[in-house]
């Protein structure tokens, strides 16, 4: 069935975000193929009609690089990227994030005429930025547990989200990402079309993804695809890229070609080798001081609950690194806030999914201390970036899902306590409460101190956000070291999705973006979903804004807004003080002041409601009420809060 | 892209230790002057760390005030390595500004206690 043969120049003008429409005149009208679905995608095969059965509109002429796009006339009946839906769609990705670009039209037809339209559905996310694409990507895939697929324009646009594939890399995360490529040099157009091709387009991103290929048949996509979406959620998780050939998107699929889509199987994590995993249980149990540490550690909500379990059986302390929500933040066990007095004293260190295990003790390591990493980065590692830490000499390196590990280690922990032991490991629970509770009193006389200033302390801030929350069930979006960890310290949180961790590479322009995509992944189970960001970093990516409104997706937004880039400016003092050339120069490119940026404005501009600048510690509640009310019905609201540095 | 790691390194060696410390008899403002020392304060840049009233900023920088160092405290942190904090020689700080930033830390009140705010005791 045809759908579309006309079009308004308005819609072809808005093909044209950059005047790079290639001229192509498909032969062949009627192709008839077979599209067989096997296992977990029968889904697929209840759509209203399959990819081999549709007809698409070929655009054609030179003239569309210029703005004014024409069809030539000519007509199919199936397109590769009908296909290339339903392999996504089988995959069980059900949203792809993107802005247009014209190497990639295919599948943008594709996925908002067919899989939009049938299910399951395989909805478009409207992005101003490939980089907030990525970040969406990257964010939902923290929450759904799954990832989500972005469409990049081939060399501009994923170069634009380059940096965001970078994050999502640093923090473990999976991001399916497919970019366009135009393998055919015949097939090019003028010097657009030039500009925007590449031999080897996931090059530029290779030293940091999981894998990419480049299909050059719907066959080879579709193994591909499976093979990527496979490597994307196998500890340790990250992203791939597939670079799609326009033709491959674009042409029929070939009369009689008989396309399959391969099912995924069930991952099974990695775990830790028996005698590697007894041998760090017999260490635990016979610590006096067993410190654990968890960074990227549960992956899933199971991960969060095994740690618990593991913790209480030891009566062990355990510090949170927050790159995930490994641990309830009001547990009596929780003793982040003291990492700097136990880790040195520790007898026994066991890291999980820990990316700097040097950064918990350096050389202030208690003599004869063991140390004992489980983490999946051990499996798979890039040379050319350096996330990978300083080199920490450990006594047991098991390499293993820490999460995938947590219950052979938990069952061998069990059946070496004796009751004699268990009591004495009581006692050193007892002691642990204890001291969670004196440090929460602290955290509070330290919260109280400053409380009415102005700017508002970020204590404060995040006291006044709580308040309005913490009787709904709210998710935390953003990791918070530049609010000094205040909601881990003065906030309860018990589930897994109530926080995701940070960007992973320090990234700016990550928050805009994740957390709009984690909010996109909160939405379907009714969350109040909550970021807390700074100024500088929704510079980079405040489009991020638009999308949110423009796809309802309600989210609550507070801007941390200490007009600077804080990190930076005392590294500019060190330097200005180390050359003797004085000190009062250093906020020079780092405030951003002179006009102040008036980020409701900014909100409101593109349909998000706004409040602020919100000065006075007085007003902060009532706004945040008013903010909160609006993103209980479903809409994004933004806070513009002037705050202190930290 | 923000570098982290600096920062907690200068939480971890540079914690000032507050407590009582207004009421030990070694601590002198010098004839430091409150108001020059906000101006200081504010034209070096302290508060972009430790806050505008001195009341920390986290990992970024420690709390100042209330109940600060004594002067000679201060001074030994401005002027020799602690962590990552930057030394500050006295061709770039006076030791008469020191005393005038000290001077302010010293008028800052106590504020409020965290028990009669309802907010922090959730």
């Amino acid at each position: 069935m045809s759908r579309r043969t006309k079009q308004t120049s308005d819609e072809h003008n808005s093909l044209d975000r950059r005047k790079f429409l290639k001229a192509a005149t498909l032969a062949g009208t009627g192709a008839v193929a077979q599209t067989v679905v096997a296992g977990q995608v029968a889904a697929a095969e209840s759509s209203t009609a399959s990819s081999s059965e549709r007809h698409t509109v070929q655009i054609a002429s030179r003239e569309a690089e210029q703005g004014t796009p024409h069809y030539d006339g000519a007509t199919q009946t199936t397109c590769g990227s009908d296909f290339m839906v339903d392999v996504m769609r089988g995959l069980g990705i059900e949203y792809v994030a993107a802005i247009p670009g014209n190497t990639f039209k295919g599948l943008h037809e594709s996925v908002i005429n067919y899989g939009m339209t049938s299910a399951p559905s395989l909805e478009l996310i409207s992005c101003m930025h490939e980089e907030i694409s990525v970040a969406i990507s990257h964010g939902y895939a923290k929450i759904a547990g799954k990832p989500m697929a972005c469409m990049m324009h081939s060399t501009v646009g994923l170069q634009h989200g380059a940096m965001a594939l970078y994050n999502a890399w640093a923090d473990r995360v999976p991001v399916f990402a497919i970019v366009g490529a135009q393998l055919d040099a015949s097939k090019r157009g003028g010097y657009v079309d030039w500009a925007h091709s590449v031999f080897d387009g996931p090059g530029l991103v290779r030293d940091f993804i999981k894998w990419d290929d480049t299909p050059i048949s719907l066959r080879h996509f579709a193994e591909s695809a499976t093979r990527a979406h496979k490597f994307s959620i196998t500890p340790p998780y990250g992203p791939t890229v597939l670079a799609v050939d326009q033709e491959l998107q674009e042409d029929p699929i070939k009369s009689g070609e008989t396309l399959v889509i391969p099912h995924e199987p069930l991952i099974a994590p990695p775990r830790g080798e028996d005698g590697a995993v007894n041998e760090t249980a017999r260490l635990l149990v016979a610590a006096e001081n067993p410190l654990i540490v968890a960074d990227r550690a549960a992956r899933t909500p199971e991960g969060l609950r095994l740690l618990v379990e593991l913790a209480e059986e030891l009566q062990a302390p355990v510090v949170d690194i927050y790159g995930r929500m490994n641990f309830p933040w009001r547990h009596p066990l929780a003793q982040t806030r003291r990492q700097a007095l136990l880790a040195p004293n520790a007898d026994v260190i066991l890291g999980l999914e820990l990316t700097d295990f040097w950064a918990v003790t350096g050389n202030r390591l208690a003599p004869g201390a063991k140390r004992i990493s489980i983490s999946a980065g051990d499996l798979y590692m890039k040379s050319n970036y350096q996330d990978f830490d300083r080199f920490t000499p450990v006594d047991i390196a098991i390499a293993a899902d820490a999460e995938a590990t947590l219950p052979a280690l938990i069952e061998a922990v069990r059946k070496l306590i004796t009751p004699r032991r268990r009591a004495a490991l009581k006692a050193r629970g007892a002691q642990l409460a204890k001291d969670h509770q004196e440090t929460l009193e602290q955290s509070r006389a330290a919260a109280a101190v400053g409380w009415d200033l102005q700017p508002i302390t970020t204590a404060r801030l995040c006291a006044e956000i709580y308040e309005q929350i913490r009787n709904e069930d709210w998710a935390l979006c953003n990791g918070t070291i530049f609010q000094n960890n205040w909601p881990q310290q003065l906030w309860t949180a018990n589930h897994h999705y109530q926080y995701i961790g940070d960007a992973g590479a320090y990234g700016l322009g990550y928050l805009p973006g994740a957390s709009v995509g984690a909010a996109l992944a909160h939405r379907k189970h009714g969350r109040l979903a909550v970021a807390i960001g700074g100024d500088g970093d929704l510079m980079f990516t405040p489009g991020a804004l638009w999308t949110a409104a423009h796809h309802r997706i309600p989210l609550l937004y507070v801007v941390h807004n200490n007009r600077a880039y804080h990190q930076e400016v005392m590294f500019v003092q060190m330097m200005a003080a180390k050359r003797q050339r004085g000190i009062t120069r250093a906020h020079i490119g780092n405030t951003i002041t002179d006009p102040n940026v008036d980020f409701a404005k900014l909100a409101s501009s593109m349909g998000v409601y706004a409040q602020g600048p919100i000065t006075d510690p007085k007003d902060l509640g009532p706004a945040l009420q008013r903010a909160v009310a609006v993103v209980k019905r479903g809409e994004p609201a933004l806070v513009d809060v002037i705050s202190q540095g930290r | 892209m923000k570098s982290i790691h600096a920062c907690v390194l200068l939480a971890s060696l540079v914690m000032f230790s507050v407590a009582a410390a207004a009421d030990d008899p070694t601590s002198t403002t010098a004839g430091g002057d409150p108001a020059a020392g906000k101006r200081v304060f504010f034209a070096d840049g302290c508060f972009y760390c430790h806050g505008t009233t001195g009341a920390g900023g986290g990992i970024a920088g420690p709390r100042l005030a209330p109940n600060p160092l004594p002067l000679e405290g201060v001074k030994a942190k401005v002027r020799t390595q602690s962590g990552r904090m930057p030394v500050y020689s006295p061709a770039v700080l006076k030791d008469s500004e020191i005393a005038d930033i000290v001077a302010y830390l010293q008028s800052i009140p106590k504020g409020k206690d965290a028990k009669d705010i309802p907010l922090l005791n959730r």
